[in-house]
């Protein structure tokens, strides 16, 4: 089983509390089996007798994680439970135990047709989320100036972090020759999910990956927006890779950034860690987003996000909440 | 346990219990059970390890409100079934295992905020919330509880008063017993009730202090009302090392029987100094480590650093400086964190107790005796934690790298070394203990340890829960 490369990681969080307070999904279903340590005690148990893999209870656990990686980046000695939850998966869908609603999500991001359009030196990918906020994917042109783009489906992270490896390694490899036939060598991306695939899990030779952040901060944008604002980060530039590029670029378009809530170590995006979370699970996702707005003053906090996971799940779930994408909070700043 | 969960009468339950909380907040599948047949008691730990069967409650309610709890307390108290509260289930006595099943009262949906009075310095909470939640929403609003214990991420606040617990500034800031001003409980019978809402009067005995540290036994707490400070200007620590723990002994007494008020002292005995110290704080020296801090007006923290310097200096020691004391503090949590934290295969146990300044070292020698003469195989290694006007406490701990493959027998050999170590201890002149609690792990220990006065508090479990439903055996009280 891919679990028994994780007995360290097993060994670790089966009997540790020390990150209970930052599982997401925990904070909201106020479960034991939602923290690193509950789903840790599963997989054990799992691991001395693996039958119990097809328990349903279970693989409801494994699939109802955030994958924040809050606990792995506050953890001392930095124990990879995301990994291990990964590999849960894969075990689950290698035994034809995923549940149904997963195999058919499953089976939907498998079905990209990615188009390049326009050519140059840059291709900005228009991931699944962005697609259906165009004002974000506007926004970037804007500053950007009509660069090429690519777009067509996820680029095999979703279908990754869902446990089927094989046919997320088959999208990958689409994705990555629609991108060689682009000619572009630097690819451009407001989806830290899509910028975590293809910096770590699918690199293309040659092909340098930024996110949008990034590309806008070394453009050496400057503004004066003196506008207060939330910056809500995303679990793959902060957890995942450690970025500090969002908000840099805020600060140098003169955002004045507070604090959101009371920390800056807990997830804030409503599972964007999980990646297509919203349609694993909706109910969580909703529970997620309502933490999230108890949390804020709805009529009044501006929140900038560099998620458009976190973004769109955000908007539909609250309508009237003022959270705008990183790419619009540049435009604004600009325009003022 | 009830008789099976395919049962007519499980079903009934389910239903009143679903009607009670709503059906999101009952929890019966394997995934939550799992999680609440395991604290952090290591008896559980290893049973789990070696593959045995635990011990499942029937039910995971998840109340989110005063309300809610009373209707479920009732329920239980009409079908006699057994309720265990929960909070973060970090005790490590064993206190919130589902031992005769039934259901676990999972506190911790119950985690609001409800008051903030910047007036007279306190807070009214909800109990189930998070310790570290809570500390950062009182920090958002320009104060600060002054409770950090080292599970501060992962207990409640309503398991610190469950168990009496303690933070790493209890020298100052006081124990849980010290920050509490006043509690809602709701009775074993469903009632709910307020204690009075400050904590010195003399309107008979109170009753706010017969909650704290009951453990589960005599009702749910629901609420409560906790003393809260202003974030003080400056805060340092400093650190010394004694070539003997005696000397460093006497000089931390001294500084505490001087009546400075430092906001910590912590020493560490020769073989954790080696052992711990050195492995979580990369100081690599023989002797006893001793650190302390004190914090408030920059000006009286100076003042007292410089009289508590004074104290150590009159002592054989090498100074290790402000910079080793504050790496002290920068780590306190990482102890605790894997793999420094001892582990499975392990036995390992915390042999906590408090005693005067006049009896600890007896205490520790004591304990230390008896675990090294009649366990070879054992180690023992000690840190003094808490330190009051009058005496201070405790943290020893026993390793045995290599116990026994068989889950009885380790379990035989850990209870045994409990037994033998706690019974020194008493003898000694301790009390067992000052902020573990006392759980399953303890409770065969409560008759020796109160003697006669044990039947006031079994005649008090008896009045207030005469159906014995709250976290029946436990304490001592009967299952
Ligand atoms: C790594 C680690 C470090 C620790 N360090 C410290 C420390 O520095 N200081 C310290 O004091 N403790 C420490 N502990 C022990 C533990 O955190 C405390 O005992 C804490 O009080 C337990 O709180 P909990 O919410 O996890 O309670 P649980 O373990 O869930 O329950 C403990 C007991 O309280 C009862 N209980 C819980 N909630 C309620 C309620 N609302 N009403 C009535 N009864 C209730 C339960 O029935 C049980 O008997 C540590 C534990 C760990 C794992
Ligand atoms: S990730 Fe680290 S802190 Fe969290 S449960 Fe595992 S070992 Fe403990």
């Amino acid at each position: 089983m891919n679990i028994n490369k994780y007995l360290d990681v097993i060994n670790a969080c089966r009997f540790c509390f020390m990150c209970r307070h930052l599982s997401a999904v925990g904070n909201v279903t106020f479960k034991e089996a939602d923290t690193p340590r509950g789903r840790a005690l599963i997989l054990d148990k799992v691991r001395m007798d693996n039958s119990l893999i097809a328990n349903a209870d279970y693989i409801k656990t494994i699939y109802d994680a955030d994958l924040s990686a809050a606990c792995r980046r506050h953890c001392v000695s930095h124990y990879d439970e995301n990994s291990l939850l990964l590999a849960a998966r894969q075990d689950i869908v290698a035994a034809g135990l995923a549940p149904p609603s997963v195999a058919a999500l499953a089976r939907d991001l498998q079905n990209v047709d990615f188009q390049v359009r326009g050519a140059g030196e840059i291709l900005y990918y228009i991931d699944t989320y962005s697609q259906r906020q165009m004002q974000l994917v506007e926004a970037f042109d804007g500053i950007a100036g009509n660069v090429a783009t690519i777009s067509g489906g996820d680029t095999g992270k979703a279908l990754k972090i869902l446990g089927f490896v094989n046919e997320a390694r088959e999208v990958a490899a689409k994705f990555a020759a629609a991108v060689s036939t682009s000619g572009a060598r630097t690819l451009v991306t407001s989806c830290p999910a899509s910028y975590d695939a293809l910096k770590h899990d699918f690199p293309i030779d040659g092909v340098t990956v930024l996110h949008s952040s990034e590309f806008l901060l070394q453009r050496g944008l400057k503004a004066k927006a003196a506008t207060t604002a939330c910056y809500l980060d995303s679990d793959f530039l902060k957890a995942y890779n450690n970025m500090a590029a969002p908000r840099e670029l805020l600060l140098a378009l003169g955002y004045k950034l507070k604090q959101f809530a009371t920390n800056d170590e807990e997830s804030f995006s409503a599972g964007e860690g999980a990646a297509v979370y919203d349609r694993v699970n909706p109910k969580l996702t909703a529970k997620l987003c309502e933490r999230i707005c108890d949390l804020v003053d709805v009529e009044r906090d501006l929140l900038i996000t560099s998620s458009p996971y976190t973004l769109h799940v955000l908007k539909t779930f609250r309508p009237q909440l003022n959270i705008i994408s990183i790419e619009q909070a540049a435009c604004r700043a600009l325009e003022a | 346990m009830l008789s099976s969960s395919k049962s007519y009468a499980y079903e009934m339950l389910l239903s009143e219990l679903t009607w009670a909380v709503g059906e999101d907040y009952v929890q019966t599948g394997d995934s939550d059970k799992l999680g609440h047949s395991i604290d952090y008691y290591w008896v559980p730990e290893v049973w789990h390890d070696r593959g045995r069967q635990l011990t499942p409650p029937d039910f995971i309610i998840q109340p989110g409100s005063s309300q809610e709890v009373a209707a479920v307390l009732k329920i239980a108290n009409n079908y006699s079934i057994p309720v265990t509260p929960w909070g973060g289930g970090s005790g490590s006595q064993g206190g919130a295992l589902p031992i005769r099943g039934g259901i676990i009262l999972d506190m911790k949906r119950m985690n609001r905020v409800l008051d903030i009075d910047t007036v007279s310095l306190s807070a009214t909470v909800e109990v189930g919330i998070n310790a570290q939640h809570l500390e950062w929403a009182i920090e958002k609003a320009g104060y600060s509880t002054m409770h950090f214990p080292a599970s501060i991420a992962c207990a409640t606040l309503g398991g610190f008063i469950a168990h009496r617990g303690t933070g790493v500034l209890s020298t100052k800031y006081g124990k849980m017993e010290d920050m509490v001003m006043s509690l809602e409980v709701v009775t074993p019978q469903g009632e709910i009730i307020n204690t009075l809402p400050v904590p010195r009067h003399a309107s008979g005995p109170d009753l706010t202090q017969l909650f704290l540290g009951s453990e589960g036994t005599l009702g749910v707490v629901t609420k409560a009302t906790i003393k809260i400070h202003p974030i003080p200007q400056s805060r340092k620590f400093h650190a010394f090392l004694f070539r003997t723990m005696h000397d460093a002994m006497l000089a931390g007494s001294r500084i505490m029987t001087s009546r400075l008020r430092p906001c910590v002292i912590r020493l560490y005995d020769e073989p954790e100094t080696a052992k711990l110290v050195k492995r979580v704080l990369g100081i690599d020296k023989k002797g006893a480590y001793l650190v302390f801090g004190f914090d408030g007006q920059e000006k009286i923290v100076d003042l007292e650093m410089e009289e508590a310097c004074d104290i150590c200096s009159s002592f054989d020691h090498e100074d290790l400086g402000a910079e080793m004391g504050q790496t002290w503090w920068n780590n306190r949590y990482k102890f605790f964190y894997p793999p420094y934290m001892f582990h499975m295969p392990q036995a390992f146990g915390t042999l906590d107790t408090v005693a005067t300044f006049a009896n600890i070292e007896n205490v520790y020698w004591a304990m230390k005796n008896v675990v090294e003469q009649n366990f070879p195989q054992a180690t023992f290694i000690g840190h003094f934690s808490h330190w009051y006007e009058w005496g201070c406490m405790l943290y020893a701990r026993f390793i045995i790298d290599n116990p026994p493959a068989d889950a009885n027998e380790a379990v035989a050999l850990y209870n045994k070394i409990w037994d033998m170590a706690i019974r020194a201890a008493i003898k000694a002149g301790g009390v067992i203990n000052e902020h573990h609690g006392v759980g399953l792990k303890l409770g065969r220990i409560m008759k020796d340890l109160y003697g006669p006065a044990f039947k006031i508090l079994q005649d008090i479990k008896q009045t207030l829960d005469p159906n014995n439903i709250m976290n029946p055996g436990k304490m001592g009280f009967k299952g």
